[in-house]
């Protein structure tokens, strides 16, 4: 039952920040309340086995929490919570800023507090449907309520920039997500045996009689699931809605949606691999692969020379995606997970000290900031941090990852990685360097953004802690051979 | 499974190929009710009544389709229509005859392609798989081929449409739960696309998806390239 807590928990605070008006205090406690309390439920599902925590209806299990479920489900209850507390701090900043100098980052705001505080609230609700639905039908529902609750997220501000980031993100991600609507059909249809057995969705079913799919009809269904879930994940070249809605939205969004919400529908794509039949494996895995790399490379291509900041950490996250469904389809699993781990923590610290600068300077352009250390020392010293973190510097856990990806692949597609990582590093160190310690013609003086901005510290700075000391304990294994 | 089953589905067809053609966005959205009509009475016109009288569920499912794609979204369509005060697609991407004649070889191919296929000789219908197959792609044509953010809305309800003419048609069974869920997202959807379309008139005094193309990977030095960003609103 616990299960079905995690999904009703937050959408009941939800609709109590929904209810709650204009009292800030009441939505700030029903925030991290709800957050709080979601990580709670989800240490219980940790310590409980599966049986104790499914929810069934009519001896069907519809919500339960495997393996795979539980690390994207730790992930995603830890990150919420830091982004709820950041939130606490960022809000009351961020009002200061707009009511102090008449703006605070930009434009009107589209959605009042309340809002925001049920939308976020809603998210993770839904992202914890996806992570624990036992049936591909629910599993769609779910991630396309992911799209709904999200979309007026990024249309925070009501500037002309996130209210075109919000409509492609709603047409792009839907149609997309459209086709994997049509591939889960295609499932139900390959599911249909010849001595008129018929499986359904159910993953458990699915998972147990795998072989008895029809394979034409699987295969099939796997490409429109794969054109779909990759779509809303952020595969090259479907991609094309994740950069402008990770950097129209506000700090905090683009942080869940970067580091929860494309996990999620790479787990959908996970539920599809795993009760693929023996024999389509390989295929399956070869196009996930293929759409790995491609992503790996358009990354690459779009971060050299990116004159904004924030677009830089949205295709960060195209590559990421990239190197994750490449371990994926080489067999390791557990890396792939891993790095997905690692990835959302750092890109969510990252986004948050993004958020940060865009505060105090007002602009997402490289180019426009500079003498970060001048400025705001302690940002520039997490966002230089966190630069190394994401290229995946030792002791990062990302290094681990890319390591043991590099020494599994074949000779020409380690290449072929390691060139694409560097040209990747190039870029980044770039922009990143050239931002901390480069002149600037605008420099900001010491006034309330700057002061609000060096303010907002403390959630960067325990993400990167809890980074380094994860990946200090990753390398030491990897050093003793334990991996 | 007296040819009611075959007369919906070339209804819906009919639906289709106007729906191609249509200017004034009104009538498209009457187009898109009358679908959503059809394809709530599609599970019941599939049904075998002469064996056993059709579950309740059945007849929720159907009834819920036809509120909500027949009266709710109509209604959402129209309001956010008039709200950013537009009434025709002026200027489309391709000409009305042209997208017609587009819609027909649409049309075609599905029908070759699906005779192709071999689909199990049980389903209701030989029809309903390129039906389905013709709605689905004349919906995405829709989105890429009309200016209009709200025919782009439009045609995203067409291409689902299409996806569910192929689940009832191949008599593919969700369960209550789910089938509820994918209509309630749906309607969201459709809402949320409102919001969208009057917030876009609002500060852009437009909604020509085409025109939003601000955002994009420009070089640093040449900001009017806008080529990425074409390439962006067509996927």
């Amino acid at each position: 039952m616990i299960t079905l807590l995690l999904v009703v928990e937050p959408l009941l605070f939800a609709a109590a920040a929904f209810a709650a008006g204009t009292r800030r205090a009441v939505l700030r406690a029903l925030l991290t309340g709800g957050a709080a309390l979601h990580l709670i439920l989800t240490l219980g599902c940790l310590l409980l086995d599966r049986d104790t925590t499914a929810f069934r209806r009519r001896g069907v299990e519809l919500l339960a929490a495997d393996t795979t479920a539980l690390v994207f489900l730790g992930i995603t209850s830890v990150l919420f919570l830091l982004v709820a507390v950041h939130t606490l701090l960022w809000l009351p900043a961020a009002n200061r800023c707009e009511y102090r100098t008449g703006n605070g980052g930009g434009s009107p705001r589209m959605l009042r507090e309340n809002l925001y505080t049920g939308g976020l609230l809603a998210f993770l609700s839904m992202m914890s449907l996806v992570i624990l639905a036992r049936n591909f039908g629910l599993l769609w529902v779910a991630i396309e309520a992911t799209t709904l609750v999200s979309a007026p997220l990024i249309a925070f501000h009501r500037s002309p920039g996130a209210l075109e980031a919000m409509w492609k993100y709603l047409l792009i991600c839907s149609v997309g997500i459209g086709f994997a609507l049509f591939g889960t059909l295609m499932l139900a249809n390959a599911g249909r045996c010849a001595d008129g057995t018929i499986l359904g969705l159910n993953i458990d079913t699915l998972l147990q009689f795998s072989n008895r799919l029809n394979p034409v009809w699987f295969k099939a269904a796997f490409i429109f699931a794969l054109a779909g879930y990759g779509t809303k994940m952020g595969l090259a070249p479907f991609h094309t809605w994740l950069p402008d809605a990770h950097s129209e939205a506000p700090a905090t969004v683009s942080a869940l949606l970067s580091g929860a919400l494309l996990n999620c529908s790479f787990l959908a794509l996970i539920r599809f691999l795993e009760v693929a039949p023996v024999d389509l494996r390989g295929f399956c895995s070869e196009l996930l692969g293929a759409l790995g790399i491609l992503s790996l490379a358009t990354a690459a291509f779009f971060i050299i020379r990116q004159s904004d900041f924030k677009r830089m950490l949205a295709y960060s996250s195209v590559e990421h995606m990239g190197l994750a469904a490449l371990l994926w389809s080489l067999g390791c699993v557990d890396y792939s997970l891993l790095h997905l781990c690692g990835h959302s923590l750092i890109k969510m610290m990252l986004f948050l000290v993004a958020g940060n600068l865009l505060l105090a300077y007002g602009t997402r352009s490289v180019a426009a900031v500079g003498e970060l250390f001048a400025t705001v020392p302690r940002n520039a010293t997490v966002w230089l941090l966190g630069l190394f973190l994401i290229c995946g510097t030792p002791p990062s856990p990302l290094f681990v990852t890319e390591y043991l990806l590099v020494a599994e692949a074949p000779l020409w597609l380690g290449a072929t990685v390691l060139l694409l990582l560097f040209a990747v590093f190039c870029g980044m160190s770039q922009a990143f360097l050239r931002m901390a310690m480069g002149n600037c013609t605008n420099r900001q003086p010491e006034n309330v953004p700057v002061r609000a901005a060096e303010r907002l510290w403390p959630v960067p700075v325990f993400a990167a802690l809890l980074t380094l000391a994860g990946g200090l304990v990753l390398t030491c294994l990897l050093n003793r051979g334990g991996l | 499974m007296t040819g009611w089953t075959e007369i919906v589905l070339a209804a819906l067809l009919i639906s289709d190929l106007s729906l191609a053609a249509a200017s004034r966005l009104y009538h498209c959205i009457k187009l898109a009710a009358l679908q959503g009509l059809l394809l709530g009475l599609l599970p019941l016109v599939i049904w075998n009544w002469q064996e056993s009288p059709p579950h309740w569920e059945l007849l929720l499912v159907a009834a819920a389709n036809i509120v909500i794609k027949c009266v709710a979204l109509p209604c959402l369509l129209a309001r956010a229509m008039r709200r950013a005060n537009v009434r025709r697609e002026l200027e489309p991407l391709a000409g009305y005859s042209a997208s017609l004649l587009i819609a027909l070889t649409l049309a075609g191919a599905s029908f070759y392609f699906c005779s192709r296929l071999g689909i199990a000789p049980d389903s209701p219908s030989l029809l309903a798989a390129p039906v389905a197959f013709t709605t689905m792609l004349i919906g995405l044509f829709i989105i890429i081929a009309r200016r209009k953010a709200i025919t782009q809305a439009i045609g995203f309800l067409t291409f689902e449409n299409g996806i569910a003419v192929f689940g009832t048609g191949m008599m593919l069974d969700w369960g209550l739960l789910v089938e509820l869920g994918i209509l309630l997202d749906v309607f969201v959807l459709v809402f949320v696309m409102g919001i969208a379309v009057f917030q876009i008139s609002r500060e852009f005094d437009h909604i020509d998806a085409d025109r939003l193309n601000r955002l994009g990977d420009r070089p640093v030095h040449a900001a009017g390239d806008t080529a990425e960003s074409a390439e962006v609103n067509e996927s």
